[in-house]
C-alpha cells in the first residue's frame, strides 16, 4: 500500500533543512528544463550543486520526481492531462486518507501570548478555555466523539459537550473542524458571539476576530444563524462571512484555510499584504508592508511555523526587501 | 506460522463468516452492481486479514467495515472517473493505442498518485507541469496553450515541482 512506501518522517530540524535545499532544487528544476536555459545558468546550477551534499540529495530527490511521470509518456500528452485532472478533482486525497493526520511543520511550536492587539475580554475570556495555542503554535485535539479538531496559532476553544449537543465555542482565532457521527445522534455546534454554526456534514473551517466570523467547508454544508437570527446554508466549496447583524454573499472557500494544519501559509495569487497579514498571525510582534508593494500577486507555499523563513522566500523571490527595525518590527518594502 | 498467526486468522475467519454476507449487500446497495460488490467485499477482508483487529461487538466490527468499505468505494469510483477520461482522450487521437492491461493498471495508478501530489495547485500550474513533465513540451508552446506568460510557466514548473518533493519527501500530506 503506498502508505507504507513512504519515507519515515524526518525530526523537525531536518525537515526544515530539506524545505529549504528543495525549494531551490525545484526552482532549478525549473530553470534548466527551459528551452531558454543559458550555459551561464547551468554553471550556477553546477556551482550550487557542489555546494552542499544536502543540495546533492534534494536535486537527487527532484529528478526521482520527474521521473513519476514516466509511465504516461506512451500514451501522449493529452491523455495524460485529462487523467490527472479527474483524479485531482477527487475531492479526498487517498494519500490523505490513507495517511490521516501526517502534519509535520508547526505543530508544537511554542510562543508566547501575541503581542498583536486583543480585545481585553477576549483575552480573559481565552483564559477561561479548555484549549489554546499561544502565537506560533498549533495543536489538534481529539473530542470524546471522534471528533477532531485543530486549533491554528493564537486561538481559544471551549469545549461543552451535553446530552443533547455537542457544542464548541471558539472565543478567538481559528479551528479546522472533522466531526463524526454520533451514536445518540446529537447535533454538533460551534459559537461564536456572531451566532451559531450547525454542521449538517464533515469538515469545516471557522475563524474569528476583529468581531467577525469566517467559515469555509469543505466537505457537506453547516448551516449559519448569526445572533440576529438570519440563516444560511454553506455548502463544500463554499465560504460566508458573518457579523451578529449580517452575513455576507457565498464566495468560493480557500484551500488556505485548510492548508494551516499543515503549518503552510497557501498563496494562490493573492497580494502580498494578504499574506503578510497571515504570516503576522505566527509571530509575535508587528510586521508592516509598504503601500508600493502591498499589491504584488504572491504564488507558492510558505512554512507557517517559521516566518523568518517564509520572509527570505519572499525576498528571494519577489522585488522586496525586509527591514528590521527593532527584533519584532519588521517592514516589507520595495527593493 | 506462528500460534498467535493462526489465532488472528482464525478471528478473520469467524469475521468473514458472521459479516461477509452483510458487507457485500451494504456494498451491492451503495455500488448498484453485485460484482463490483464482491471485489470490494473480498479486498475488505484481504485488508482485515493484513492487518487484524479485535471487536467488542457485533456493531463495532460492522461500523469498522462499513467505515473501511466506503473508502474503498470512494476510491472505486474516482479509479472509475480517471480511467474513463483518460480513456476518452485517448481515443480521440489519431492513431490507435491499444495498452496492455498491466501497462494499463500502472497508467491509472500512476495518473491517481500524480493527480494526489498535484491537486492542492491551481489548475494552470498543474497543466504547466504534466505537459512539461510527459513530453517534454517547450514553456513556448505551454505558454501559449494556458495563454500565461513563459516566466510564468516556470514559476508554475518550480511551484508544482515543490509540492511534489514535499510530498514525496513526507514533509506534507
Amino acid at each position: 500500500m503506498a502508505a507504507t512506501d513512504l519515507p519515515a518522517p524526518p525530526e523537525n530540524d531536518a525537515a526544515k533543512a530539506g524545505f529549504d535545499s528543495l525549494e531551490q532544487a525545484a526552482s532549478w528544476y525549473a530553470t534548466l528544463r527551459s528551452e531558454d536555459a543559458t550555459e551561464q545558468e547551468r554553471q550556477s546550477w553546477r556551482d550550487w550543486l557542489a555546494q552542499s551534499p544536502e543540495h546533492a540529495r534534494a536535486w537527487a530527490h527532484v529528478e526521482a520526481v520527474g521521473r513519476r511521470f514516466d509511465p504516461l509518456r506512451r500514451s501522449g500528452r493529452e491523455a495524460a492531462v485529462a487523467g490527472i485532472e479527474a483524479a485531482r478533482r477527487g475531492t479526498v486525497g487517498r494519500r490523505q486518507a490513507l495517511n490521516g493526520i501526517a502534519g509535520l511543520f508547526g505543530l508544537g511550536l511554542a510562543g508566547w501570548l501575541g503581542w498583536r492587539h486583543t480585545p481585553l475580554p477576549e483575552i480573559v475570556m481565552a483564559w477561561s478555555a479548555d484549549y489554546r495555542t499561544a502565537t506560533g503554535e498549533q495543536r489538534e485535539i481529539a473530542l470524546a466523539d471522534g471528533s477532531r479538531v485543530w486549533l491554528n496559532t493564537g486561538s481559544a476553544l471551549r469545549v461543552d459537550y451535553r446530552a443533547d449537543i455537542r457544542l464548541l465555542r471558539l472565543i478567538a482565532g481559528e479551528i479546522l473542524i472533522q466531526t463524526a457521527a454520533d451514536d445518540a445522534g446529537r447535533p454538533f455546534c460551534v459559537d461564536t458571539r456572531c451566532g451559531r454554526m450547525q454542521a449538517l456534514g464533515t469538515r469545516f473551517s471557522v475563524r474569528h476576530d476583529e468581531g467577525r466570523t469566517r467559515l469555509d467547508v469543505f466537505e457537506s454544508a453547516v448551516e449559519i444563524r448569526n445572533t440576529a437570527g438570519a440563516v444560511q446554508r454553506v455548502d463544500a466549496g463554499q465560504r460566508a462571512d458573518f457579523t451578529g447583524h449580517i452575513i455576507s454573499a457565498l464566495e468560493p472557500a480557500e484551500a488556505a484555510r485548510e492548508a494551516w494544519r499543515r503549518g503552510v501559509l497557501l498563496a494562490d495569487n493573492i497580494p502580498l499584504g494578504q499574506l503578510i497579514d497571515e504570516l503576522a498571525r505566527y509571530r509575535p510582534g508587528r510586521i508592516g508592508v509598504a503601500p508600493e508593494v502591498a499589491e504584488l500577486s504572491v504564488m507558492g507555499v510558505y512554512p507557517a511555523n517559521d516566518p523568518e523563513r517564509a520572509l527570505a522566500m519572499l525576498e528571494n523571490t519577489l522585488p522586496v526587501r525586509v527591514r528590521r527595525t527593532l527584533p519584532w518590527w519588521i517592514t516589507v518594502e520595495a527593493r | 506460522m506462528s500460534t498467535s498467526d493462526h489465532a488472528s486468522q482464525s478471528s478473520v475467519e469467524l469475521l468473514y463468516i458472521d459479516h461477509h454476507h452483510w458487507l457485500q449487500g451494504w456494498l451491492r446497495r451503495r455500488l448498484g452492481n453485485a460484482s463490483d460488490a464482491a471485489d470490494l467485499a473480498h479486498d475488505a477482508f484481504l485488508r482485515l486479514l493484513a492487518a487484524p483487529r479485535r471487536f467488542d461487538s457485533v456493531a463495532q466490527a460492522r461500523g469498522y467495515l462499513r467505515t473501511m468499505a466506503n473508502g474503498l468505494c470512494i476510491d472505486l469510483w474516482r479509479r472509475r472517473e480517471v480511467e474513463q477520461a483518460w480513456l476518452q482522450t485517448l481515443a480521440a487521437r489519431p492513431e490507435a493505442v491499444e495498452p496492455s492491461p498491466e501497462h494499463r493498471a500502472v497508467i491509472i495508478e500512476t495518473l491517481l498518485e500524480i493527480g494526489d501530489m498535484l491537486r492542492r495547485l491551481p489548475q494552470k500550474a498543474a497543466t504547466a507541469f504534466v505537459m512539461a513533465q510527459v513530453d517534454g513540451a517547450p514553456y513556448r508552446e505551454i505558454a501559449h496553450r494556458l495563454g500565461v506568460s513563459e516566466r510564468m510557466v516556470k514559476k508554475y514548473i518550480a511551484q508544482a515541482m515543490l509540492q511534489c518533493a514535499l510530498i514525496e519527501a513526507g514533509l506534507a500530506p
